[in-house]
């Protein structure tokens, strides 16, 4: 497990050590500790814009002792999930690599607008990414650990819920999955079985889009993808 | 988060004055103040005014952590009088940005609002070599010098040793537009020393004389 200053100190580190400037987005469990909504989490999540960036990171990593873990690992943490991030360990220390895509969530343009707050780490730069994306990229992973976080994060902060529904429209837009209708899922989900405050008017509406999409979908005989 | 806080952010969440949380919480002014304090240290309130000015509490249900020295936005805010809405949090760790940083970024931004408030930053330059060295790092070494002849022409800033201004004018491959798109009307003689398209007219500069 991490903790938030030994996060910085990592982040410290890599931005000593890069030549050039870099930046990425963090999500997941560090972001979340950037709010101090977690004390702790198992693993970083980056995300770069450009692949050339992570195989700079992953270099600065290996060159401090991280290893990759293995694909068996990775399809358990990620089972039959496309655009699976690169991971390296090194003790205690767990730093999940993606670029662009997390799983099935593109790192769309206003998710990048949307950003909460910026951290400069010498030539390392990590970006924020705000409350409703945190909810946004959870809901495609299937975890517990993650229903729970996403939870946390609603209870935590104040959202905006029409800024999820619209950035769940978009990701259908842009990626093969019908977004909203497996945010609905997620979402009726946390509200029976973790009592979390999802305004029943919200989930109305999330439900109302997604039945119209799979009936396009279905009128279309196009395959449905799963996430 | 415990319960009773919890309910004391949702209550207070927003602008507050005293005499606001008073109400809200239904308690007396001196309670009032332990329990805004109490927030406070946990961080989810930032302060603003005191003195002549009444006391503003801002409380956010989200915390973000403080972590590393004030940003930008922060240094400008603190040393001009135009002052800037953050568009986010912008922390600096293992550093502090000095002026002669703050002003660089702020040229480099092309943000009209940016630019126009770190203006106030040229009189509080501690060394113009260090300037220069960080705006040729930027490749904005004509613009910094250009926004140095506006503001001294606007207002008091301090005058910087003939060998930076003569470095700065003799830069090279550098683009003319400080914002694209924008030039002045009211300071040709400027933009025509420094080849460089200045955004502002007198207009936009009242603030300074205000």
């Amino acid at each position: 497990m991490i903790n938030i200053e030994q996060q910085n100190e990592l982040f410290k580190l890599i931005g000593e050590i890069l030549k050039d400037k870099l930046e990425c987005y963090v999500i997941g469990g560090s972001a979340m500790m950037y709010y101090g909504m977690k004390g702790n989490t198992k693993d970083i999540d980056l995300v770069f814009e450009h692949e050339k960036d992570r195989e700079k990171i992953i270099q600065v990593l290996k060159n401090l002792g991280y290893n990759e873990r293995g694909i068996k690992v990775v399809s358990i943490i990620y089972p039959k999930k496309k655009n699976t991030p690169i991971l390296l360990e090194r003790d205690d220390s767990r730093v999940d690599l993606f670029v662009n895509k997390i799983i099935s969530t593109v790192l769309s343009n206003s998710m990048k607008n949307r950003i909460n707050s910026i951290y400069e780490y010498g030539n390392f730069t990590i970006k924020v990414l705000a409350p409703e994306d945190l909810i946004i990229t959870k809901c495609a992973t299937e975890r517990a650990g993650d229903r729970l976080d996403a939870v946390e994060i609603m209870k935590r902060a104040k959202i905006d819920w029409e800024v999820i529904i619209k950035e769940s429209i978009f990701q259908a837009e842009v990626t093969p999955y019908l977004f909203p209708v497996f945010l609905f899922d997620f979402l009726y989900e946390l509200k029976e079985d973790l009592k979390a405050e999802v305004p029943k008017k919200v989930l109305d509406e999330i439900r109302k889009i997604s039945e119209d999409m799979l009936e396009k979908k279905l009128k279309g005989k196009k395959k449905i993808k799963t996430f | 988060m415990k319960e009773h806080i919890e309910d004391r952010l949702n209550k207070l969440e927003g602008l507050n004055t005293i005499e606001l949380i008073v109400k809200k919480l239904n308690v007396k002014k001196s309670t009032a103040i332990k329990k805004i304090h109490e927030l406070k240290k946990m961080g989810y309130v930032e302060t603003s005014g005191g003195g002549k000015q009444p006391r503003l509490y801002r409380v956010s249900i989200t915390r973000m952590q403080k972590i590393g020295n004030p940003g930008l936005y922060d240094v400008i805010n603190k040393n001009s009088p135009i002052k800037l809405v953050k568009p986010y949090e912008h922390r600096v760790i293992g550093k502090n940005i000095s002026i002669e940083e703050a002003i660089v970024l702020a040229v480099k931004s092309e943000n009209f609002r940016l630019i126009l408030a770190s203006l106030a930053l040229f009189n509080k330059v501690k060394t113009w070599s260090k300037l220069y060295e960080l705006a040729k790092k930027e490749n904005v070494r004509r613009k910094t010098g250009a926004l140095y002849e506006l503001t001294r022409e606007i207002m008091r800033a301090r005058r910087m040793n003939d060998k930076t201004q003569k470095l700065l004018l003799n830069a090279k491959h550098e683009k003319k537009d400080i914002i694209a798109g924008m030039h002045s009307e009211d300071f040709k003689d400027i933009e025509k020393k420094w080849n460089v398209h200045i955004p502002f007219n007198y207009n936009d500069l009242r603030r300074y004389k205000e």
